[in-house]
């Protein structure tokens, strides 16, 4: 096949080409992808930052603690540990009150990491009023309303027995941990509108929540309080509340921004379009319009031209509230430009990578003009101009862009029905996961029915990753050319760089290989079994090895089982490497941060060794006996 | 007017052509090889990467998706598709041999057994695992399976992460021919390629097909002998390990030809453009500097002979009437197959090209003959464009046992060659000098992206004395060059039955060698040429061809969408009137080789003209563009264009001015 490489363009991009598929990305679509890190921190040193809802001092049951571990075998089992840093929620009989912010917020975004007891159950009620469920929902196939990142349920006592509940919105898929680990949750809540008589004229709206990296709501409305509210009305500003009367749960790290200043507007907009092919700033010259007059809203769809015309807007910036503004244009096809106060903010470019460009914005009318040049028949026409700031939200005026593009092809998704396996490119983030990505070349993905999945490095009998929820998204690698890869659509725990499973070291000090060179391995494949479940096959340090990796029967994660032919002495597999690797008193450990679970099936027969290993750690154990069987629970 | 009355003037005006030329139509590819569908169950999505039929006669189809389907019947009205495995990483090769089948994925020759004989495969052993850098370019093609056995898997070169142009070879055995045995044993066999797509064994030996690129000025059929070097540099980075048959290394080549990798002030590398007026270097020339350099056995005339080839396969015995033993090549991005006949002259083969048939409905990757002797044909273009427009399919390729009036073979001759044809010709047209016109260019050897053809000469007809029964016309060729391609013309000569002109009139023939042996004497051939008694246009067209037929290639089908009927309000004398019509460029468009990639108004291998005239550049820009391409200005299309200047300055203003015409009549 005669070929460019893909990378095409990202050059193309760099020296400022307006070819490049512009307008595959909207610009809401490019914001909900990279949310900005959020600023203000609820210190978690001291309780000072909560209060209790009936007044009066914070429930006994809310402490601060230096840490929280659970026990997967014991229901609303959570022990903690002396110092700061972590919110825990510890309820008995007597002590069971909730927990409110002093904060009161209106549109917010907010972001915690949490952790439950085994069956536990809690919430964050938005404004006191919408609750995200925070619930124990290992091992579920599907998220219902009551599980796990879902909107709860609304209530009605007065309608008829079994319809008292209603509404509420489940997760998109169940992306939950399990109990005892760290999760994270990203809320990205909009307050209801009231006019200036009090009266509601705009629902309150989840615009998304992300549960451990999964978009599992996005642009929900929420037509009134969820069941147990801190009060029934609804408000322009209220506090958090943290449920504390249904179970143990403990949280971390809570960070918030919120967006209370008013949206400028742009009003007194006029226009004037010019027909023709401008590929450069100063081509339209003299020239004198096709049309022109005024427009009531920001829009490409003030000329029928799909192609091969300017528009060029004028209008007024009502500006509410002085302060920094940050504008980016949007113009699907073609180059755009703008100018606030007669000034150049945006210079003549492709603006889909142009990043947006701050303007300190004085209160009161300030003229802007706006030029959109559309060159690209492929695309369809549309306009939009993006405004964020300190305190405001990014919001778009113009047209709505997702379908601004050329990027006609729907996602290549493949579901797991039944036992599924995919092979291709994987990548996973490098040793310190800054910067490029690591590809692994030789992955195969094996999918479930019960929504969980692996990916297995054939190059280093390596388990890559496992996942929870949807299964995979391979249009990047059957999308047009492709480029060979597919990723994960579900709540993903990685394990690390991969490397070599089993090793000969000399002594237990010797470093773990970084490659397979002088291993002597290699790959002879994998059988199938009935149920098409793969039995992964290889040979390495003169040793045959088979590597069985089953859904355990609660699909809480995976067991893996390797058997060992020849092992030989001083052969050693490393079942983990993290941050941290905590030993738990029931034998089993804790990795990387409480990310996820290891324990060993057969705990006595081996003798299993924490070692650092630069600034991390790993967890060996020797395989003298021929055989592994270990789970991992996450 | 609105669109449903232009396409009836159109169709009405084509139909009324239609009845003037019927009378003297040529049969036409069609009219003896017709595509028909294999029919599959709604959904399944048949990106042909593999294509191999077992014993039993039981197609095995491997696709991108990474399915490997049996299929049973594969020629009858329904066909049963059982899918034997799943999940395998982008297939672009299946092979059956001793009972398993054989594939190569991305990254590993994989064996697919089915050791319950439920009909699925429940062992997929890995034979071999070859590096990978994971860059989207490094595909894998195979197996196919020598006399003894063994495999031969071959893998398409990276490219650079800033000199996106440079094919490179990241890791072993990128860019090289790898042999492998059963037990899993790889030997590095040959390298230099660069986009391997199409391996073919032909009498238990190995050729490959490569297209053009960076180094490669146009593609063509290498016969691949192990240690072979077939001219890209990207593979010779390895030459020095151990188990490389090859020790050539990019230094040795680099230090005899410039591999131009220069950096700009800021530091910023060159991409190496086309050099108008130097002394090019043309591949052969470096053969005796570097005794592993294999030459092409055949060139395919990039734009002619296919943009993108692809898979090799020797026609069997008993298939395909005359063509018998000859071998054909697939193409992806013109849609279409070719045919090749080599002869061997001085241990060294070569021959000649023939176009065989277009048509078929997405890339041409895949062939494999079934038992019938038909041929299935397993199609894919994704990301590259195709002249057919769907992205995937399985068709197959039936002769109706009808004879076309064709060239069979091409030979070379110590004095010119011999071509030999299907039906007897008509004496007079054979004899007469007028009716063959031959000249011969060659490639450069350079690190741009593909070559225009160079030093072109005319090679005059001396004389030509056909045979006896008809069969055979002797040619006597003047300025015979060594290495060159000989573009050999038969447009005047017409069969003895129904007058008709051959069905491909067009040959590219490869002279690596120039037989020794007899040549003819002037005494005994016919110097006879009718070419001063009358215009060259009356007596070297060639007849007119059907117009019946749905049109196959991409200049008819332009022709229909921009032809002048197209347009018919346009006013005459007015300024868009004074820009050429279609019908007065198309000739030109088909001349050069435009319409390999580009159609008027869709975007096929490059841009639609349309889309090019949308840009706004003036005529001068556009012809710098067709000397000077910048792909750069097109990311969202996966081929290069080449530099085209062979293209006379006056054809491609004319081109240009025509391009820019459709700017005004899109808007």
């Amino acid at each position: 096949m005669s070929t460019k490489p893909a990378h095409i363009l990202s050059r193309t991009v760099a020296t400022g080409c307006w070819l490049l598929s512009i307008g595959l990305l909207s610009p809401m679509q490019m914001h909900a992808q990279t949310p900005t890190p959020l600023q203000t921190t609820i210190s978690l040193n001291d309780l000072s930052a909560f209060r209790n809802p009936g007044g009066g001092s914070v429930g006994k049951n809310w402490q601060i603690a230096s840490d929280a571990t659970a026990d997967l075998t014991k229901n609303n089992a959570l022990t903690s540990k002396p110092g700061t840093g972590i919110l825990i929620n510890l309820p008995t009989d007597q002590q069971k009150a909730n927990l409110l912010s002093v904060l009161e917020h209106g549109d917010i975004d907010f972001e915690v990491d949490y952790l439950m007891a085994k069956g536990s159950n809690s919430g964050i009620y938005l404004q006191g009023r919408y609750e995200i469920q925070l619930m124990d929902s290992w091992g579920q196939k599907t998220a219902r309303i009551g599980d796990n990142g879902s909107i709860y349920q609304r209530w009605d006592d007065s309608r008829p027995e079994g319809q008292k509940g209603y509404e509420g919105h489940a997760a998109r898929q169940n992306a939950s941990k399990a109990p005892g680990l760290w999760q994270r949750l990203f809320i990205s809540f909009q307050a209801p509108r009231f006019d200036a008589n009090g009266r509601k004229i705009e629902n309150a709206k989840i615009i998304r929540i992300d549960l451990n990296g999964v978009t599992i709501h996005e642009n929900v409305e929420l037509t009134g309080p969820t069941r147990g509210p801190l009060k029934n009305d609804e408000v322009a500003r209220g506090p958090l509340l943290i449920q504390g009367d249904h179970g143990p749960v403990a949280f971390r790290t809570m960070r918030y921004t919120t967006y209370d200043k008013p949206r400028p507007e742009l009003t007194n907009l006029s226009y004037s379009v010019y027909a023709g092919q401008f590929d450069k700033e100063n081509a339209l010259g003299q020239a004198p319009p096709e049309s022109k007059g005024p427009s009531t809203r920001l829009t490409a769809g003030v000329t029928v031209n799909p192609n091969n015309f300017l528009i060029r807007y004028t209008g007024t910036l009502n500006i509410k509230e002085a302060g920094d503004y940050a504008f980016n244009v949007f113009g699907a096809g073609g180059y755009t430009a703008l100018k606030i106060n007669n000034k150049t903010v945006l210079p003549w470019s492709n603006s889909n990578r142009r990043q947006a460009a701050t303007v300190s914005l004085a209160a009161g009318e300030t003229p802007v003009e706006l030029v959109y040049s559309k060159l690209m028949p492929r695309a369809t026409a549309s306009l939009g101009l993006s405004l964020q700031g300190s305190g405001l939200r990014e919001f778009l005026i113009g047209d709505n862009l997702a379908d601004g593009g050329f990027n006609n092809n729907g996602p290549i998704l493949i579901n797991a029905p039944t036992n599924t396996i995919l092979r291709s490119f994987m990548d996973v983030p490098n040793e310190n996961g800054q910067g490029r990505r690591m590809r692994v070349t030789h992955a195969i993905s094996v999918g479930n029915a019960d929504q969980l999945h692996y990916t297995y490095d054939l190059d280093n009998g390596y388990l890559v990753q496992v996942w929870r929820g949807q299964f995979l998204d391979a249009t990047p690698m059957w999308n047009s050319r492709g480029d060979g890869s597919s990723r994960p659509t579900g709540m993903v725990q990685r394990m690390g760089v991969p490397k070599l499973m089993l090793n000969r070291l000399a002594t237990t000090q010797t470093a773990w290989a970084a490659d397979t060179s002088g291993s002597g391995f290699k790959p002879e494949g994998y059988a199938l079994d009935e149920n098409d479940l793969p039995t992964f096959l290889y040979t390495a340090f003169g040793a045959s090895v088979q590597d069985v990796i089953r859904v355990l029967d609660n699909a809480g994660g995976v067991q893996r089982d390797l058997i060992i032919t020849n092992p030989g002495a001083n052969l050693y597999a490393r079942l983990a490497e993290g941050s941290s690797i905590e030993a738990l008193a029931d034998g089993s450990y804790l990795i990387d941060g409480k990310s996820y679970y290891i324990r060993l099936n057969n705990a006595g027969a081996v003798k299993p060794l924490i070692r650092p290993a630069g600034n991390r750690q790993e967890l060996l154990v020797p395989v003298s006996s021929g055989k592994i069987s270990y789970s991992i629970l996450f | 007017m609105n669109a449903i009355h232009k396409l009836l003037l159109s169709t009405c005006l084509v139909s009324a052509s239609l009845t003037a030329v019927q009378a003297q139509e040529s049969p036409k590819e069609e009219d003896f090889f017709r595509i028909l569908r294999v029919p599959a169950p709604e959904g399944t999505l048949l990106e042909v990467g593999g294509l191999t039929v077992l014993p039993n006669g039981d197609l095995g189809i491997g696709t991108r998706r990474g399915d490997v389907f049996l299929v049973e019947n594969p020629t009858s009205r329904r066909p049963f598709f059982r899918k034997f495995a799943s999940g395998l990483h982008e297939i672009l090769g299946l092979a059956y041999k001793d009972g398993a089948l054989y594939c190569a994925q991305r990254g590993e020759l994989t064996k697919l057994i089915d050791n319950n004989k439920d009909g699925k495969a429940d062992l997929l052993k890995t034979i071999f695992a070859w590096p990978l850098s994971g860059h989207y370019h490094e595909y894998s093609f195979g197996p196919k399976i020598a006399p003894d056995g063994t495999f031969f898997v071959s893998g398409n070169v990276a490219f650079g992460d800033e000199e996106w142009w440079a094919g490179e070879s990241r890791v072993p055995w990128r860019g090289w021919v790898m042999h492998i045995t059963e037990d899993g044993k790889m030997e590095p066999w040959a390298t230099g390629v660069r986009s391997p797509c199409g391996l073919g064994m032909i009498d238990g030996e190995l050729f490959y097909s490569d297209n053009q690129g960076d180094w490669i000025g146009s593609g063509g059929v290498w016969h691949l002998k192990k240690g072979a070097w077939v001219g890209h540099p990207a593979g010779l980075k390895w030459s020095g390990m151990a188990n490389s048959p090859i020790k050539l290394t990019q230094q040795q080549l680099y230090a005899k030809i410039d591999p131009r990798k220069r950096r700009d002030e800021q530091g910023r590398a060159i991409k190496p453009e086309n050099v108008a007026d130097e002394t090019a270097i043309p591949l052969y020339s470096l053969k005796d500097q570097f005794p592993e350099l294999q030459l092409p056995a055949v060139w395919l005339p990039h734009g002619i002979f296919g943009i993108s080839n692809s898979e090799i396969i020797p026609i069997p015995q008993g298939s395909f009437g005359p063509f018998s033993g000859q071998v054909l090549v697939g193409d992806q991005g013109q849609s279409k197959i070719m045919r090749v006949f080599m002869e061997k002259i001085n241990g060294e083969y070569q021959g000649a090209a023939f176009d065989f048939r277009a048509g078929f409905q997405s890339g041409v990757l895949r062939m494999a003959f079934a038992n019938d002797g038909s041929l299935f044909v397993g199609e894919t273009n994704r990301g590259w464009g195709s002249a057919g427009e769907a992205t995937e399919g399985l068709q197959r390729l039936v002769w109706n046992e009808k004879m076309p009036f064709e060239m069979k073979t091409v030979k070379a001759m110590p004095d010119g060659f011999e071509v030999e044809f299907t039906l007897p010709v008509d004496r007079k047209s054979a004899e007469d000098l007028a009716s063959y016109s031959v000249s011969s260019f060659i490639y450069k050897y350079h690190p741009v992206y593909g070559s225009p053809p160079i030093n072109r000469e005319t090679n005059t007809i001396k004389g030509v004395k056909v045979s006896a029964d008809g069969l055979k016309a002797r040619v006597i060729v003047d300025n015979l060059r060594r290495y060159h391609i000989h573009e050999i013309r038969l447009d005047g000569l017409r069969s003895t039955d129904g007058s008709y002109s051959l069905v491909h009139p067009l040959a590219y023939y490869t002279l690596n060698n120039i037989p020794d042996g007899q040549k003819l004497a002037m005494s005994e051939v016919s110097t006879f040429s009718s070419e001063a008694k009358a215009t060259e246009a009356t007596s070297t067209a060639p007849a007119a061809p059907s117009a019946t037929k749905k049109p196959a290639t991409g200049a008819v089908k332009a022709g229909v969408k921009t032809g002048a009927s197209a347009r018919p309000g346009a006013p005459k004398g007015s300024a868009v009137a004074k820009a050429p019509t279609y019908e007065e460029v198309k000739g030109l468009l088909a001349k050069h080789t435009c319409l390999a990639c580009h159609q008027a108004n869709k975007r096929q291998v490059g841009p639609g003209y349309v889309e090019v005239a949308q840009r706004g550049y003036t005529n001068e820009q556009i012809v710098q563009l067709i000397y000077n391409p910048k792909p750069q200005n097109w990311p969202d299309y996966a081929t290069e264009m080449p530099p085209m200047p062979q293209v006379p300055k006056a054809d491609a203003l004319k081109i240009a001015a025509w391009i820019n015409s459709l700017a005004a009549e899109k808007r």
